[in-house]
């Protein structure tokens, strides 16, 4: 009796705190919670966990709780250091480039012209190729025997051989760059032509009677109007490029040499090479607090005025 | 001086949309012009190509004797005030005043002082530093007109500038438009489609419908002496009523308009121009504000019939009038005391009726 009472008192509290909708909602989501806690939080804290043992896989049995060791460790390895600065010129450069092609085939499907739809359609087609499938695509057009990059250029005559192009140090970061860009062009311009087709006419015509060239108009009119788009952009972009990994894995392992040892083929190298899980895990800790900075940086320097 | 001229002007759309048909306008130096009309009768378009911001598809435009079909906006002397205001978001109100200076290349010390003036003339002086998105309607309103004002322009453009704004804040801007072209003494062209607002600020009003200019005039001619249906009840509020009618002349008593038992003897000035038309049938305009309590009325100006609604406006009442299965409304004065269902007798003041061709509908009194 006295139970029955006190599971009556528990219900009542319960329903003091949640409305009807509200437990509904609850017994609605818990499913999916579930799943979630069992396949992204849980890694991710257990991840965290790992990142203060110093854990190889070739000696299961000895894991020793270091602290920060694995943290600290990184200061000193060089090869992190490289692959910091792979992964910065290679980010540079893809997000620039994405930016800046992705502005230019804005403004192209923002004009009226017929095949328009068709074209914007054509564009499109990279973004829905898997990331895999892309990098295959061009492992074919860079391969040194038979790709179509040899190929075109040597029908071209601008050059006299066929080049190893993924082998040379110096070009290797540039070319995967140049794969990434391709892919993901196009999710870039739908992005800022979204924000270039809300800037209301109106503002085009003040700025045609208070005399603006068409260079002004886009000064003084579309880019601030794009600011938004750009941000959203930068940010997204960015995120992708300092952790892709794809293009990596199957373009070049990070050769020639260390010519595109980036921070997320460091990480894999490490956690399933040289089965070093605590490090691993300690260095993915330290990529996603970057992204998390960089995005921050970029929300607050390029959203301060939106 | 800018006095701006079309010439058998027409504007049809790539895709086969002839918003102005064959334009004919003198626009005086000086003076305030407004276009008038319901929303797609091209008068928007009209402002467009004055601006610069529309070619002209055939005809001429001139300014002072000038073709100016083909000189962009910029070298047209005009300054334009747009229904959103327009204002770039990004800028300060500063910068959105001195933009049109700026580009000019003004010197920055001209800029400043002229930016300054306008502002302080439309008080919002203390508003310079703010964003677009910091200020309230009027004062956008503000700025869109101190962006207009400060370039000094020849021809001042204004398309539906006031129709954003809450009512009261309307009519309080347009008593500012209007002291603004008394100082700036120049030409303003202003679109609109809301009769109130031309019938006060303009000293021409130009009524346009599908294209097509319906009649100029001042705004006393265009309210007293509409040239056909279509502008007799886009002015007015409530609109004019309409009674068709047959036209008698019997037994030398007076010309007639007759409807049932409602028979109006038309005054000599009405009937002698009935007199060139044979026309019979007839419709009649009788505006809402020209009747009177039937007493004051004698025989032949009676128009009977039973009241369905009575709507006090404050300052009178309109009367919700059935006449033979049409609904008339009425102004009266509100010391008169109206019930629904009852019969009422009105009298109407002759002198101001309005005859127009049953139809055709244009005005037998021109």
């Amino acid at each position: 009796m006295a139970e029955v009472v006190h599971q009556q008192a528990g219900r009542g509290r319960l329903r003091a705190m949640f409305g009807y909708e509200e437990r509904s909602a609850i017994v609605f989501l818990a499913p999916v919670m579930a799943v979630l806690m069992g396949v992204a939080v849980f890694p991710i804290l257990y991840s965290f966990y790992l990142s203060f043992f110093r854990m190889k896989l070739t000696r299961p049995n000895r894991t020793p709780f270091v602290w920060f060791d694995n943290y600290t460790d990184l200061f000193t390895n060089e090869l992190f250091w490289v692959s910091v600065t792979r992964t910065v010129v290679f980010a540079v450069t893809s997000v620039t480039s994405i930016a800046v092609v992705a502005l230019l085939v804005a403004l192209l499907l923002n004009q009226n012209f017929r095949g328009r739809r068709i074209l914007s359609t054509i564009i499109l087609i990279p973004w829905a190729i898997p990331y895999v499938a892309n990098a295959l695509m061009w492992k074919w057009i860079y391969d040194s025997g038979y790709g179509a990059l040899n190929g075109v250029l040597y029908q071209l005559d601008f050059i006299d051989k066929y080049m190893v192009w993924l082998g040379d140090q110096d070009k290797t970061i540039f070319l995967i760059a140049n794969a990434f860009v391709w892919k993901e062009v196009p999710l870039a311009a739908i992005l800022l032509l979204v924000s270039l087709k809300s800037i209301p006419s109106d503002l085009y015509q003040a700025a045609r009677v208070d005399g603006a060239t068409v260079w002004q108009r886009f000064f003084h009119v579309t880019l601030p109007a794009m600011k938004p788009g750009f941000m959203l952009v930068m940010i997204y972009e960015t995120m992708m490029a300092i952790r892709h990994f794809d293009l990596f894995f199957i373009l070049t392992e990070g050769g020639p040499g260390d010519a595109s040892h980036v921070l997320s083929w460091h990480i894999y190298v490490e956690t399933f090479r040289n089965l070093s899980f605590g490090s691993g895990a300690a260095m993915s800790y330290v990529l996603a607090l970057v992204t998390f900075a960089l995005s921050y940086t970029f929300i607050r320097t390029l959203g301060r005025k939106v | 001086m800018a006095r701006i001229r079309f010439e058998n002007v027409e504007k049809k759309y790539a895709n086969g949309f002839h918003a102005v048909k064959d334009l004919n306008l003198d626009i005086r130096d000086k003076e305030f012009l407004v276009l008038l009309g319901p929303s797609g009768c091209g008068k928007s378009t009209t402002l467009n190509m004055i601006a610069g911001l529309e070619e002209v598809s055939d005809g001429n435009l001139l300014f002072d004797d000038e073709l100016v079909n083909y000189t962009p906006p910029h070298k047209r002397d005009v300054a334009m005030v747009f229904q959103s205001y327009a204002l770039y978001p990004h800028k300060t109100v500063f910068d959105n005043i001195a933009f049109g200076l700026q580009m000019r290349k003004a010197p920055r010390a001209e800029i400043e002082t002229r930016v300054r003036d306008a502002a302080r003339k439309l008080e919002i002086e203390h508003l310079l530093d703010r964003r677009p998105s910091q200020l309230s309607g009027g004062q956008r309103q503000r700025v869109a007109l101190g962006r207009a004002m400060v370039r000094d322009p020849a021809v001042f453009l204004m398309d539906e500038p006031l129709s954003n704004l809450d009512a009261a804040l309307r009519i309080s801007m347009r008593a500012e438009i209007k002291e603004l072209h008394q100082q700036m003494q120049t030409t303003f062209v202003y679109v609109t489609h809301d009769q109130a607002e031309a019938l006060t600020l303009a000293d021409r009003i130009v009524v346009m419908r599908d294209g097509v200019v319906q009649q100029i005039g001042s705004p006393d001619d265009i309210y007293e002496r509409p040239k056909n249906t279509f502008v007799a009840s886009f002015l007015g509020s409530p609109p004019i009523n309409y009674i068709d009618g047959v036209i008698e002349d019997r037994n030398g008593d007076g010309v007639k308009f007759v409807r049932g038992d409602l028979m109006l003897t038309l005054p000599e000035e009405i009937a002698a121009k009935l007199r060139h038309s044979d026309r019979r049938e007839v419709r009649l305009g009788i505006r809402a504000e020209d009747v009177d309590e039937a007493a004051q009325g004698g025989e032949g100006t009676i128009i009977r019939g039973k009241v369905n609604s009575v709507l006090p406006v404050g300052s009178d009442q309109f009367l919700g009038f059935d006449f033979y299965g049409e609904e008339l409304f009425f102004r009266v004065s509100k010391d008169l005391s109206h019930k629904v269902g009852e019969d009422v007798a009105l009298s109407v003041d002759l002198n101001r009726l309005h005859l127009f061709d049953k139809d055709s509908g244009q005005s037998l009194l021109w």
